[in-house]
């Protein structure tokens, strides 16, 4: 028969800390989805949306995934990962998005004929 | 010098060989994992992006299509499922094997949940308003955006399974803590991703420009 150990006082703040971080992130998702209601000007509130997912994401990978008490090093692997994908997916919005040129669409694609066909038929 | 025996002596607790970084390499692994998942993810939520900016012609009018009450439980969910997760390495670490059933239990179980109302509304957009993975291209994005993090939770829930399933054998106590840890990390990483899609896909949908 396994035995528990004691709970020290570390255990117990460790505990509490997790609690009041998960009650956080409920009230946070609670505050977006009121956001997106108020009649506010669209770079405002796609701004506080933005900014209140990233303290969701930073909450999460800093005390859940126990970066906190981990080494540095972990930290410094994971932002890598994370600033490469978010240079990607910026390149390829300023790609589209400062792009004076519309993409085109042709009527084929709006069909949505299965791609294999599509391609025999190009 | 002390820092260092400090760590040798927490790898062999676990099991596991001393590393030069001083971290395990299951843990290292699985942030270098984590790392390149990350740049997966963002490359489809940067392609729905790049199709929801410029919508093409007959892009179907997403406020009256996604329920965003329905969505907030399902995101719900995964927030507490995290919290879960968390209590259940804790509870290993100390050996409580009870108390760890119990949290893995009910990481599943919210990680069940959540698979469900997306399958739900899968069904709901399928049957309702035609909207399959080849109708339109937020169709594309949409299903394979939000079916690669059903995958990932898919495979979290029977991994932690396996675990709830491997208590029982009285082989687990508290030098399985880096094993769980490890696993848990994976469990977090999908709900990180889920607050990006949640507020990406989901939420700015519902700004008026």
């Amino acid at each position: 028969m396994i035995k528990p150990f004691p709970n020290t006082r570390d255990d117990i703040n460790r505990f509490y800390t997790f609690t009041w971080l998960a009650m956080f992130l409920a009230l946070i998702t609670g505050i977006e989805i009121v956001i997106i209601y108020i009649p506010a000007p669209y770079w405002l509130v796609a701004s506080s949306l933005v900014f209140l997912s990233a303290i969701k994401f930073l909450a999460v990978i800093w005390w859940f995934m126990h970066l906190k008490w981990d080494k540095i090093f972990c930290t410094i692997l994971f932002m890598t990962g994370l600033i490469l994908a978010g240079g990607i997916a910026a390149a390829l919005l300023a790609i589209f998005y400062f792009d004076p040129h519309e993409p085109t669409y042709d009527d084929d694609m709006m069909q949505g004929p299965p791609i294999i066909e599509h391609v025999a038929n190009v | 010098m002390s820092q260092a025996v400090a760590t040798h002596d927490t790898h062999e607790e676990h099991g596991e060989h001393p590393t030069c970084t001083g971290i395990p390499n299951k843990k290292m692994f699985m942030w270098a994992f984590l790392a390149s998942d990350c740049m997966f993810f963002g490359c489809l939520i940067a392609t729905h992006m790049v199709y929801r900016i410029s919508p093409p012609p007959g892009s179907p009018d997403l406020q009256g299509i996604l329920d965003i009450e329905i969505v907030s439980i399902s995101t719900f969910l995964l927030l507490m499922s995290s919290l879960m997760m968390a209590l259940s390495v804790h509870a290993i670490g100390k050996n409580n094997l009870k108390s760890f059933r119990r949290c893995i239990l009910a990481t599943v179980g919210m990680g069940m949940g959540f698979l469900l109302i997306q399958s739900y509304e899968w069904y709901h957009f399928v049957h309702e308003y035609d909207l399959t993975l080849t109708s339109s291209l937020f169709g594309s994005t949409f299903y394979t955006l939000t079916g690669t993090h059903k995958i990932h939770v898919i495979i979290g829930i029977i991994w932690l399974m396996t675990y709830y399933f491997y208590s029982f054998s009285g082989k687990m106590d508290h030098k399985s803590e880096l094993d769980v840890e490890v696993a848990g990390l994976y469990w977090h990483f999908v709900d990180i991703v889920w607050i990006v899609i949640f507020t990406v896909v989901f939420l700015l949908e519902f700004v008026d420009m």
